[in-house]
This record gives structure tokens, C-alpha cells and sequence, in this order.
């Protein structure tokens, strides 16, 4: 992908939405937009609407609190992707929001990306990351009889011996 | 008459079937029965792995008692146990890398039919020994513990390799692996290896012998 079909659709989103886009950050391999919670289901539908992101490659999530800045939140991340534009076939654009650790609550993009359904759940699950109107929010592969918190947190201490 | 002292020929000398001893020496059983190291008590354990409900025999009492005793005289115990261990039904669950070494145990340059370790082809309902390859994962734990109810007594437990053992790769850090599966069997012999030779494998087929020929008959 060039950069200058990067730097359209950035620019686009910037005039879209002007200060709901927190953050845009630029490196070598990585172009991720931090967006409000508010505004992440219509930024989504912005970009597969008009600029031809028609799928997820990978929904993740970083838990903050414990890295550098020591921000007390958690990351959830969107990995696009497209197949319909050719000069995008090769992009990797993120878009990512912070939530509050204590509650983390987002709306989900499954209506927009079906194939959110099973990443979101992987979240929901790793992580304690509540997706709003997801139509089957249940866990996926933890065991049964897990009764701990979301093991990826970095509260989290694994049993050992 | 001429008798061995323990510095020539330490603690074999009196080895006969019976298990006849001298003086103030050990027999072999006593020797077998001293350096076994206590099992981990499974049923506390396994509570932590969403396991409800084990398996277990009825107590012992009545005829099955009179039964038991019986069992363990020596010369019907050694001839239990000699002919249980000469012929070794293994089932084995392959859950990681360590099966390659098994299946490798079993060719014909190491051959363990010599000793009465038979394929492990059949199925786990007619096995005596369970030999667990590699990582257990936890949602694994339960149904592994599953596996090891259906065979029947007696039978013998062999966790082979790192992983089997103590976690291995995935020690003291991972939410995922169970750290050792003596946290839900009780297991006889451990092999140590990432994976273990096959060398170490026979080996241990060698010691579970020895432990079935001179140990209690269930």
C-alpha cells in the first residue's frame, strides 16, 4: 500500500470527525487511529462505507495500566483490512479505543463486521471487555470451570506451583 | 560358608522369589517400598479442575478383603505380579511432541516386546498402563481424568516428559497449563526429557516392572 492512500483516509476521518479521533499514530509498519468511545460505530461504518475496509483481520486488546505511561485503561484494537480496492490490499489499518479498566463497556461491531462475532468474544473473554449488542457474548476457550479474572489483565497471577 | 557382604553386591544378594531375608538385612521389597516417594493425595487437588466426581472402588471388606490378603501372600503375589508384568497393555494420549519419541520406542532397534510392552493399539477399556505425552492443558485436566477411570485395575501410570511433569515450557507462569498431571492422577514413573529418548522411556518401562514385581497386588 502506498502512503498516499494511507494519508487519504486519515485525512478524510480527520475532517469527519475532527476531535473524537484522539490520536493518529504514524510508524513504519503500524497507522492506528484512536478514536472516543462514542464515536467508534460510525467512524467504523465511515470507513467500510467510503474508503472500502470490508473486513477484521484481527480484533485485540492491550491492558495499559502496567506499561509506560500508566494509563489506567485498556486498548481494544480492530485490525482492517480490504479486498475490494486494489490499492489497499495490503494495508493493515488500526482502529483502536480506550476504555476505562474498572468498566470497560464498547458497542460492538458485528452488525458492521460480522466476522467480528468470534474476536470479540476472545476479548470479552481474555480481557473482561463488555461489547454491547453482540449477539452471542458468551466465553470460547477458556474451561468450563473457570472462576478467575480475565487472565490477560495484568492483575492477573497464574497459579503455578 | 562364604556370604556376599553388602559393599560387594549391595542389597541384591537377597533376592530370591520369596523374598527371604537374613539377619538384620533389607529385602528388596523393603528397598522398593523405601525409596517409592508418597504419592500426592489427587483427590484435593483435582478439586481446583472442575472435576466433581472420580471414579473410585467400594471399600474393601468382607470377602473382598479375605480376597485381598490373599492376594498378598507372597508366593500368589509374586506370581500375580510376575505375570502382570510380562505382559503390558499401554494406551497412551497423545497431547504433544513426546509421541514422535514413543511411537520411535517402539521400532524394531529398541524393541520392547522383549520385556512384554506391547503396541499400544488397543483400547484404553482392556490397557494397563496410561502413558500421558506432553502438555495438559487445563480444560484437557477433566477429561484426561476421564480417560484414566475408564481403564480398569490394576493399572499404571507413566507421565513422559517435561511438560507431564512439572509444566515444563509452561512452568509457574501459564493460566492455561496444569502443572504437573500428578495434580489429577497418581502417576508411578516419570520420565524426564524434552522429549526423552527413547533410551529414557525404556527405562522406565524397566522400572515399572520392577515396581509392579515387587510391589502390593491391588
Amino acid at each position: 500500500m502506498t502512503a498516499s492512500a494511507y494519508q487519504t483516509v486519515l485525512e478524510s476521518v480527520e475532517n469527519k470527525f475532527g476531535k473524537a479521533l484522539e490520536k493518529i499514530v504514524d510508524e513504519k509498519k503500524l497507522v492506528k487511529m484512536v478514536v472516543e468511545v462514542g464515536v467508534l460505530k460510525k467512524a467504523a461504518a465511515y470507513l467500510r462505507d467510503n474508503h472500502g475496509f470490508d473486513h477484521v483481520k484481527a480484533v485485540t486488546a492491550v491492558d495499559l495500566s502496567k506499561l509506560l505511561k500508566k494509563e489506567n485503561k485498556i486498548e481494544v484494537i480492530y485490525h482492517l483490512g480490504s479486498y475490494s480496492r486494489q490499492e489497499l490490499y495490503r494495508a493493515d489499518l488500526a482502529l483502536s479505543v480506550k476504555l476505562d479498566k474498572v468498566n470497560p463497556r464498547a458497542p460492538s461491531l458485528t452488525d458492521i463486521w460480522p466476522s467480528c462475532e468470534y474476536h470479540e468474544r476472545e476479548v470479552y473473554e481474555m480481557f473482561g471487555v463488555i461489547f454491547e449488542g453482540h449477539p452471542d457474548l458468551r466465553r470460547l476457550l477458556l474451561p468450563e470451570y473457570w472462576s478467575d479474572i480475565p487472565p490477560m489483565l495484568k492483575d492477573y497471577e497464574a497459579p503455578g506451583r | 560358608m562364604w556370604t556376599p557382604t553388602r559393599a560387594v553386591f549391595p542389597g541384591y544378594y537377597k533376592t530370591g522369589i520369596f523374598g527371604y531375608r537374613y539377619a538384620d538385612s533389607k529385602s528388596i521389597v523393603e528397598m522398593v517400598e523405601e525409596t517409592e516417594v508418597p504419592a500426592k493425595k489427587v483427590d484435593e487437588t483435582i478439586k481446583s479442575y472442575g472435576v466433581e466426581k472420580v471414579h473410585k472402588a467400594e471399600g474393601v471388606g468382607g470377602v473382598q478383603y479375605f480376597l485381598y490378603r490373599f492376594r498378598n501372600f507372597r508366593l500368589i503375589r509374586y506370581l500375580l505380579n510376575w505375570g502382570r508384568m510380562a505382559s503390558l497393555f499401554p494406551a497412551h494420549i497423545t497431547t504433544a511432541c513426546c509421541s514422535v519419541e514413543f511411537a520411535a520406542t517402539h521400532s524394531p532397534r529398541y524393541d520392547p516386546e522383549r520385556f512384554g510392552w506391547l503396541p499400544a493399539t488397543g483400547s484404553l477399556r482392556q490397557s494397563d498402563v496410561l502413558v500421558v505425552e506432553g502438555t495438559v492443558s487445563a480444560k484437557m485436566a477433566m477429561r484426561l481424568r476421564l480417560v484414566y477411570d475408564q481403564m480398569p485395575d490394576p493399572k499404571w501410570v507413566i507421565a513422559m516428559g517435561a511438560c507431564a511433569i512439572s509444566g515444563g515450557l509452561y512452568a509457574k507462569d501459564s493460566y492455561n497449563v496444569i502443572q504437573g498431571i500428578d495434580d489429577i492422577l497418581p502417576v508411578d514413573v516419570y520420565v524426564p526429557g524434552c522429549p526423552p529418548r527413547p533410551e529414557t522411556l525404556f527405562q522406565a518401562i524397566l522400572l515399572l516392572r520392577e515396581k509392579i514385581l515387587y510391589g502390593r497386588a491391588v
